[in-house]
């Protein structure tokens, strides 16, 4: 996985990191059961603070996205095959989702160019080939 | 005056004028004297122009000094000519600083980064498929040390207790066997230890081509590191050779006395064709296999954290070593305590050895 940030950018890096990995988990290509890099290797291939990719990993954790164990490292934990989520999380992803959609539809976005926007974000994640014919 | 004098003497500075003028071909088109430069502006006029003005300058440097090595050999005490390199490469540092100050001027004026995307691109299949160290190419190297101990072991009883070295001097037998085996051990352990350094520390990606660059980088450092390993089994030969007269083994006279500089020579000469076969981490190898993955953005404007152009001084960055900045190689991290204790140590080794093996009259 190529894994990509701007560290001078707006966005917090450990958010960065955080958002790719979960990209990567969407697309397929950290599936549930792979190994990510320990901490310290990604901080050095980062170029950045030992906690900074430490603070991102947590984020993760406490999503329930990664498990980080001392002899197995970091290592995936779900992905789109892993089943749906805790009606909790949906719930929560969901109010986040209007607030994502209403800032475009207030920026004056046309409906049709949403959805659009949105098919093809989904286009390009691994969903199992059940649920996609579903 | 000996041709094998005359050569040992101007060969060294012909070889660092040589080497001066060639570090810009093997270097990345992004980074020009130091300079971090967007791929769409790596030919800009003034690029060019300094690229130009640079190879002229270092090839006159080069030229001149050696004729003055040529000149003051055998007129002068024999370390003249070996001094001559410090003011040849202080001329071609010099016009380095020149480039890299024309280069960053324009760099800067037209804000060259300005509106890009400038990122960083790690790939974590470096960790969790990490390159392999080429021990097996360890082997050479440690079978000249076991040969140049048994050849030891097998002349130590024949030897006198004091032996009269080349250079004239009377030094007790058992500190000349391990001198040698000491200076063996000194460069084997500071290559493979560095080359074990480098294949834990970060590969050089580029953000524009971020999957072929990897993939570069890794047959860059695997050629690089077979090099590398075989340069030291070099310089160990090159240490027999050097001890075996003083361990009256066979006498050389005349050309025959530049024999134990050739296993060093060929090293030298193997290090520079894979360098510039493949360039500043891969940078020359063919393999531009674009659409692997798309582009990033663009490398991260780092300037910043290059003194002087030469020296990454970055507190923030935990690597212990990153790509070398002008060139092939690597460069310490001036930022991280660990570079300075490693620096400090190769140095206290090294001087550790001279001393030696200058008080033992070597």
């Amino acid at each position: 996985m190529l894994l990509s940030i701007e560290p001078d950018g707006p966005v917090p890096i450990y958010q960065q990191i955080r958002d790719r990995i979960v990209e990567a988990i969407a697309r397929g290509r950290q599936p549930a059961g792979s190994a990510l890099p320990p901490i310290r290797q990604l901080a050095v291939d980062l170029g950045v603070n030992f906690h900074t990719v430490n603070k991102g990993y947590d984020l993760l954790r406490q999503e329930g996205l990664l498990r980080l164990g001392r002899k197995s490292g970091a290592v995936v934990r779900r992905d789109a095959g892993s089943g749906p989520p805790d009606p909790g999380w949906t719930q929560d992803w969901a109010a986040r989702l209007r607030t994502l959609l209403a800032e475009a539809a207030a920026q004056g976005m046309p409906a049709t160019d949403i959805v659009a926007e949105c098919e093809t974000a989904i286009a390009d994640f691994a969903f199992p080939a059940a649920a996609a014919e579903a | 005056m000996s041709t094998g004098t005359l050569l040992a003497a101007v060969l060294p500075v012909l070889a660092v004028g040589a080497l001066m003028c060639s570090l810009p071909a093997v270097t990345r088109p992004t980074l020009q004297f130091g300079v971090r430069v967007p791929p769409e502006r790596a030919e800009a006029p003034v690029i060019r122009g300094e690229r130009r003005a640079y190879s002229w300058r270092t090839a006159a440097i080069g030229a001149g000094f050696t004729l003055v090595a040529v000149t003051v050999q055998g007129h002068c005490p024999s370390w003249v000519p070996r001094v001559i390199l410090v003011p040849e490469l202080a001329a071609g540092l010099g016009c380095f600083w020149v480039a890299r100050r024309k280069i960053a001027a324009v760099k800067s004026a037209d804000s060259w980064f300005s509106g890009l995307r400038q990122t960083v691109v790690a790939d974590t299949r470096w960790r969790t498929d990490p390159p392999r160290f080429p021990v097996r190419w360890l082997l050479p190297a440690l079978a000249v040390m076991a040969a140049t101990a048994a050849v030891a072991a097998l002349r130590y009883p024949g030897l006198p207790v004091h032996i009269v070295t080349g250079s004239g001097h009377r030094v007790p037998k058992s500190a000349v066997l391990a001198l040698v085996v000491a200076g063996q051990l000194y460069f084997t352990a500071v290559y493979s230890g560095l080359m074990l350094i480098v294949h834990r520390s970060r590969p050089d990606i580029e953000a524009a081509d971020p999957a072929a660059s990897t993939l570069r980088y890794r047959r860059f450092l695997a050629a690089f590191s077979r090099a590398l390993l075989t340069m030291a089994a070099l310089i160990d030969a090159s240490l027999l050779l050097i001890a075996l007269p003083d361990w009256q083994v066979y006498r050389l006279s005349g050309i025959g006395r530049a024999l134990p500089v050739l296993p060093f020579a060929a090293g030298v000469l193997l290090l520079g064709a894979v360098a510039a076969r493949t360039g500043q981490g891969g940078s020359r190898l063919n393999g531009n296999v674009h659409g692997l993955a798309p582009a990033a953005g663009t490398d991260r404007d780092d300037d910043r954290f290059w003194k002087a152009g030469l020296l990454y001084v970055n507190r923030d960055d935990p690597a212990l070593v990153v790509g070398a900045r002008f060139g092939v190689g690597w460069a310490p991290n001036f930022g991280n305590r660990a570079a300075w204790l490693l620096a400090a140590g190769t140095v206290a080794a090294w001087a550790s050895l001279a001393l030696l093996g200058a008080a033992a009259g070597m």
